[in-house]
C-alpha cells in the first residue's frame, strides 16, 4: 500500500505540473488548450530524434524543452489569433476547438511519419530502497525534476514581479491593465512556460515509461480532469489535484485494474465539480 | 495635462456620452459631478483606455492618447482608480501596491509615503486584498495607483459604497496628495465632498456639459445648489 501511495504521489506531481501548464493558460486568457498533450509529445520526439541522430540525452532534452516554448510561442502568434479577438465563453469555445483541430493535424501527422517513434530514456542503476519501498532510479529522477520545477514555479510566482504581474491578469484583467500590464504579453510567456510544462513532464514520463506518438491525447485529458478539479488558474490547486487523482489512479489501478482506474477518476473529478464548482483552489469568477 | 475635445463613447453604438469638451492643467483639482448615470464611468473609462471612444479626442501632456489601450494610458503616468476598484483579491495589500509600480521596482520612498498616507495598510500589508473593507479596499486602489507616481491621477466616485465618515477621510487623503502637487480628476455624485476638494469643475447631464466653472461660482450657482447641494 506504501508503495502504491508512493508511486500515487509520483504520478501526481507529474499530472499537477501537467496540468500547471493547462490551467495557467486557461486562467489568463479564457483559452483552453486541447492541443496541450501534443505539444509534449511533439518535443519528446524531437528529443528521440536528436538522439537517433548522435546528440548526447541531456543537450538533447534541452533541445526538446525549447520547442515545447517554441509551440507555445507558435500557437500565440498563430492560431490563437483569432480567438484573441472574442472573448468570454466564445472565446473559451473557439479556443477549444481550433486546438482541438491542431491536435488532430498534429496526431495524424506523427502517425504518418513517425509511426514507431517513442522516447524513453533509460537511467541507469538499479533500484533504490526509500521509505522500505524499492524505486526505480528512473522514477525517482522524474519525480526530483518535476519537484524541483515546482519549486521554481512558485518562487517564480510568488517572488518575481513579473511572476506576480501574471497572477494580476488572472485575477482581476482590468485591474492589471490599469495598472500598465499588459495581458497579451503576460499570456504569451506562459503559452511559452506551458509548452516547456508538457515537454518536461513528457520527458520526465518517459523516464518511467515509453512516451509514444499516440500520447498525445492521454496527456491532454489528464492534465483537463486535474484543471477541472484544482480549479482555474491555480498552481497550488493544480497541484493539489494532481497527488489525490494520482494516488486514486495508482490504488484503483491496482484494487481493480487500469481500464476502471479511469473511469474512477473521473467520477473523482465529477463529485470534486458537485461539491465545489469553481475547483479545489479556484479563482471564482 | 488632460484635454478633452469633442469626446462621444458609448456601448454597442449608442453614445452615452455626447460631444464632452474639458480640461485639467498641472496642479488642479478637477471635478466632474453629476447624479447616477449621467455618463461619468462611461465618459471616464473611454478616456482611459478600458472603452473604445466613438469620435473626439484625447490630449495628455500633448500626446494624443485617444483610443489607446488602458496599459499604454497607465505606463504613460495617466492613473485611473476605478469605483469598481479592480484590485487583484487574492493576493496581499504589498502585492497589490508593489504590482502598482509595475514593470518598474516598487519605490521605498513611494511606499512609506502611501504607508504614511493610508496607516491602516500598513497593519494589513500581509492580508489578501480581498479580505479588507471597502474602506480599506479603496485605499489600496489610491495607493496602487500611487506607486507609479502617477502625474494624473483619474478617480472615478471614490466615495462609492463607503459610510459617510470614510468617505470624508478618502477625500482628506486626497487632499493630503493634492497639496503633495498632484494633479486629479474626480468624478463624483457626492457633491458636497468633492466641492470642498476641487478647483473648477464641470457638471454632467444625460452625457452633456452642461456647466463648467470654478468650485465657487457652482457653489453660488442656484440650479448647481438645488439639484446636487440639496438648498431649496
Amino acid at each position: 500500500m506504501t508503495a502504491n501511495i508512493l508511486d500515487g504521489i509520483v504520478l501526481g506531481l507529474q499530472f499537477g505540473l501537467l496540468a500547471a501548464g493547462l490551467t495557467l493558460v486557461y486562467g489568463l486568457g479564457g483559452v483552453l488548450n486541447l492541443a496541450y498533450g501534443q505539444m509534449g509529445v511533439i518535443s519528446a520526439i524531437v528529443v528521440a530524434l536528436a538522439m537517433d541522430a548522435g546528440v548526447p540525452a541531456l543537450p538533447a532534452v534541452g533541445v526538446g524543452l525549447l520547442a515545447g516554448g517554441l509551440l507555445g510561442l507558435l500557437l500565440d502568434q498563430t492560431i490563437l489569433r483569432p480567438v484573441y479577438r472574442s472573448r468570454g465563453e466564445a472565446r473559451v469555445l473557439l479556443s477549444l476547438l481550433l486546438t482541438l483541430g491542431v491536435s488532430f493535424i498534429v496526431d495524424g501527422f506523427l502517425i504518418w511519419r513517425f509511426p514507431l517513434k517513442a522516447l524513453s530514456l533509460h537511467i541507469g542503476g538499479g533500484a533504490v530502497e526509500i521509505l522500505g519501498v524499492l524505486m526505480r532510479r528512473g522514477s525517482l529522477l522524474a519525480s526530483a525534476i518535476t519537484l524541483v520545477t515546482i519549486a521554481g514555479l512558485f518562487v517564480f510566482f510568488r517572488r518575481t514581479s513579473l511572476g506576480q504581474a501574471v497572477r494580476s491578469v488572472i485575477e482581476d484583467e482590468e485591474g492589471a491593465r490599469m495598472v500598465g500590464i499588459y495581458p497579451s504579453r503576460m499570456l504569451r510567456l506562459i503559452l511559452i512556460l506551458s509548452g516547456m510544462l508538457a515537454a518536461l513532464v513528457a520527458v520526465t514520463r518517459s523516464m518511467v515509461t515509453p512516451v509514444d506518438v499516440t500520447g498525445g491525447l492521454h496527456m491532454t485529458v489528464f492534465a483537463l480532469i486535474v484543471t477541472v478539479v484544482g480549479g482555474r488558474g491555480s498552481v497550488a490547486g493544480a497541484l493539489l489535484a494532481g497527488i489525490i487523482l494520482g494516488i486514486v489512479n495508482v490504488v484503483a489501478a491496482d484494487l481493480i485494474g487500469t481500464y476502471v482506474s479511469l473511469i474512477i477518476l473521473l467520477g473523482a473529478a465529477a463529485v470534486t465539480i458537485l461539491i465545489r464548482p469553481a475547483g479545489l483552489l479556484g479563482v471564482k469568477e | 495635462m488632460l484635454e478633452v475635445k469633442g469626446f462621444s463613447a458609448g456601448y454597442q453604438g449608442n453614445n452615452v456620452v455626447h460631444d464632452v469638451t474639458f480640461h485639467v492643467d498641472p496642479g488642479e483639482a478637477v471635478m466632474i459631478i453629476g447624479s447616477n448615470g449621467a455618463g461619468k464611468t462611461t465618459l471616464f473609462r473611454a478616456m482611459c483606455g478600458l472603452l473604445s471612444p466613438s469620435s473626439g479626442t484625447v490630449l495628455f501632456d500633448g500626446d494624443h492618447i485617444t483610443g489607446i489601450a488602458a496599459e499604454r494610458i497607465a505606463r504613460l503616468g495617466m492613473r485611473f482608480v476605478s469605483a469598481e476598484r479592480h484590485l487583484f483579491p487574492g493576493m496581499t495589500v504589498q502585492e497589490n501596491l508593489h504590482l502598482g509600480a509595475y514593470p518598474r521596482r516598487p519605490d521605498p520612498e513611494t511606499m512609506s509615503i502611501v504607508l504614511e498616507l493610508f496607516p491602516r495598510l500598513a497593519e494589513r500589508r500581509r492580508q489578501h486584498a480581498g479580505t479588507l473593507s471597502g474602506g480599506e479596499q479603496q485605499m489600496v486602489a489610491v495607493g496602487r495607483a500611487l506607486m507609479s507616481k502617477p502625474r494624473l491621477l483619474v478617480l472615478d466616485e471614490p466615495s462609492t459604497g463607503l459610510a459617510p465618515l470614510l468617505a470624508r477621510a478618502a477625500y482628506e487623503a486626497l487632499g493630503v496628495l493634492r497639496e503633495g502637487g498632484l494633479t486629479v480628476l474626480v468624478a463624483e455624485q457626492q457633491v458636497p465632498l468633492a466641492m470642498a476638494f476641487s478647483d473648477r469643475g464641470y457638471v454632467l447631464e444625460n452625457g452633456l456639459i452642461r456647466l463648467e466653472g470654478t468650485t465657487e461660482e457652482m457653489a453660488a450657482n442656484p440650479a448647481v445648489r438645488r439639484a446636487y447641494l440639496g438648498v431649496t
